[in-house]
């Protein structure tokens, strides 16, 4: 399949921005500089890992003020499945790794009159080049930001510095009388587009509680950085009608990982249901989506899927 | 048979196929340089900025919020010049100071990058008079693309002026069929997942009766008349085979897509020298449908070419 280009960089600095969250600063390997990103832009970084290459999805943004540079932050998740135990436990200043080139499936709005950021722990990444960049085009905003504490908060002294006037901070152990609520959304005059980035039920109940307060829905933005959690995945077989195989996705797979270790090479790019480049056509059969691509109507039409998260209830038989 | 330089650069656009049929057929573009140099560079330069003096409102369109994006597009045209072409384009770079110089030309610019009182005109129409192709401008805003800015000197019967502003859709509305199975869909989509360091490309190919690159639709008036005067006789030189080179790239600062287009022409009875390539236009001319024929402006002179195609197949 055809592979994207990938880029060489060497990290030329590792600060810790909490007990749990380092920030990477990863720079050409000449002289050069790094490609320009827009706002929400995200990068794949390609780490060795025993079981192969561990492709994984990062912000990228620039606060330490150079530019050409992509600065990343990364979690140590503590059911991590080897990228940020990698990235905290082995990567070492100095080191040489692919990555992608800036990618951006999360933009910020051109129509919006005022955007208004929610993020939750590390969910603060990819608004940190979002706002950069409408500071930098005068637009109007401001980040509703919730972390277990101003220690555990990251990036606190960065946004006080460069952004007071637009960041309102919430502490889960009882450092501010306020909490990080979707009550909030109230608050937003006609015309705001709202942002949201964290875990999956404050994504969930923020989105949710946006669609009843009347928002249209092309006002609101969301990124999921792991794919959407599915409580119980059931395995599921499949027919491809081309080539009148069948074959079965067991439960702990994803279809995308089936029919490439077939050897039917479907091109794929995110792997977590954000980009469409898996999309897959069915023939018949019941689709549970799990993607953020495709628009409802095309969900519901059944005729469709992104094989990277999506799976059959029960059999379904694909047009490929 | 002797193929000459032209035959030789000329792109041939059919593939393998011997019907034609809409599709997206593009490719991952290697090597992945915008903009490509022919023989033909300074007579082509100077047509262009000829027509965008004397036609300025019809060859340059921009809205203000593209500044940022034709900055960036300044900023990769020039390394495609100056890294495929060093022989004929240098860069001198001191921080945001820029020194251009197109010996072809023979001219030497100096400017600051980013400052726009720093050139003569805007930026995209200032790299524009340096490149062969025309350039367009594609944003993305609010999950749809916009033509928001263009240097157009050469178009295959469309106006930029009219066309600015309008979405991906509204644009190709015109083209019949351009909607079934949703494939103005898909190609939207497509365009919207073009990623930064993966440009694309692809051929679309069209016939002109004359030889004129300047085929506004302004100006139809003037051009069109010739397609009234292709005989069996006359096709092999009247009529042209006109291949669009068209390249895509993800502006990743601003997030917009540059799309470029290459327009390449010639005259019928050079293209056929090469009997497979004769043989194979015939094919594809014969099975066109009509809705396509119309579209691409050769129905009144179809059947003279066919004639024609004819003939020098019975010499073969």
């Amino acid at each position: 399949m055809y592979r994207n280009s990938t880029i060489q960089v060497r990290v030329s600095n590792i600060q810790e921005e909490t007990s749990t969250i380092k920030r990477f600063t990863l720079q050409a390997m000449d002289d050069s500089i790094l490609p320009s990103f827009s706002g929400g832009s995200h990068i794949t970084t390609f780490l060795p890992h025993p079981s192969g290459t561990l492709e994984k999805h990062y912000s990228i943004f620039n606060v330490s003020g150079k530019t050409g540079l992509f600065e990343i932050a990364v979690r140590l998740a503590e059911d991590s499945s080897g990228g940020s135990r990698y990235w905290h436990q082995n990567v070492q200043v100095g080191d040489v790794l692919p990555v992608s080139y800036p990618k951006n499936y999360f933009p910020v709005s051109f129509q919006a009159k005022h955007h208004v950021f929610y993020a939750a722990g590390i969910g603060i990444t990819p608004f940190l080049s979002m706002m950069a960049e409408l500071a930098k085009k005068n637009k109007s905003f401001e980040l509703h930001y919730a972390a277990k504490s101003k220690q555990q908060c990251a990036f606190y002294d960065y946004l006080q510095n460069v952004f007071p006037n637009q960041c309102h901070f919430y502490f889960s152990n009882g450092d501010s009388t306020e909490r990080l609520s979707p009550t909030q959304l109230l608050n937003h005059r006609i015309g705001t587009h709202v942002y949201f980035c964290g875990p999956e039920s404050m994504i969930h109940d923020f989105t949710i509680a946006a669609k009843a307060y009347g928002y249209p829905s092309f006002h609101i933005h969301f990124e999921r950085f792991a794919p959407r959690s599915i409580k119980e995945k059931h395995a599921f077989p499949i027919k491809m009608k081309k080539r009148d195989t069948e074959l079965e996705v067991p439960a702990n797979s994803s279809l995308l990982e089936v029919l490439l270790q077939n050897g039917i090479k479907i091109p794929y790019s995110c792997r977590v249901g954000g980009c469409g480049t898996c999309e897959v056509k069915v023939v018949d059969g019941e689709v549970i989506h799990f993607d953020s691509f495709l628009s409802e109507e095309q969900q519901l039409s059944n005729q469709t899927m992104l094989c990277c998260v999506s799976r059959g209830k029960g059999r379904l038989v694909l047009d490929i | 048979m002797v193929i000459n330089d032209d035959l030789r650069s000329f792109p041939f656009p059919f593939g393998d196929s011997q019907v034609y049929k809409y599709s997206n057929n593009a490719t991952p573009l290697r090597p992945p340089n915008a903009i490509e140099l022919t023989d033909k560079y300074i007579d082509e330069i100077r047509l262009k900025r000829e027509l965008l003096t004397n036609h300025p409102e019809r060859c340059y369109q921009s809205s203000s919020q593209t500044l940022d994006a034709q900055w960036e597009i300044v900023d990769l045209i020039l390394h495609n010049l100056v890294g495929y072409y060093p022989d004929q384009f240098k860069l001198e770079k001191k921080d945001e100071q820029w020194i251009f110089t197109n010996l072809q030309t023979k001219e030497n610019i100096a400017f600051t990058f980013g400052d726009r009182t720093t050139l003569e005109v805007e930026p995209l129409d200032f790299i524009g008079r340096h490149v062969q192709e025309d350039l367009l401008l594609m944003m993305q805003r609010d999950g749809d693309l916009f033509l928001d800015a263009g240097q157009l000197c050469f178009p295959a019967n469309w106006s930029l002026f009219f066309n600015v502003g309008m979405t991906f859709k509204e644009i190709h509305s015109p083209i019949p069929g351009f909607q079934s199975e949703s494939l103005d869909d898909r190609i939207l989509q497509f365009l919207m997942r073009i990623e930064a360091g993966t440009p694309w490309g692809r051929k679309n190919w069209s016939l002109m009766a004359g030889n004129k690159l300047d085929t506004s639709l302004e100006t139809f008036a003037e051009w069109g008349q010739a397609r009234k005067q292709v005989t069996k006789e006359n096709a092999g030189k009247l009529v042209h085979l006109r291949v669009e080179v068209q390249k895509l790239f993800r502006l990743p600062q601003s997030n917009g897509i540059l799309f470029t287009i290459h327009s390449h022409m010639l005259p019928l009875e050079r293209f056929i020298q090469h009997t497979p390539w004769l043989e194979q236009f015939y094919a594809i001319l014969h099975e066109l449908p009509a809705f396509i024929s119309d579209y691409k402006g050769i129905s009144l002179y179809r059947q003279q070419v066919l004639e024609y195609l004819v003939e020098e197949m019975k010499k073969r």
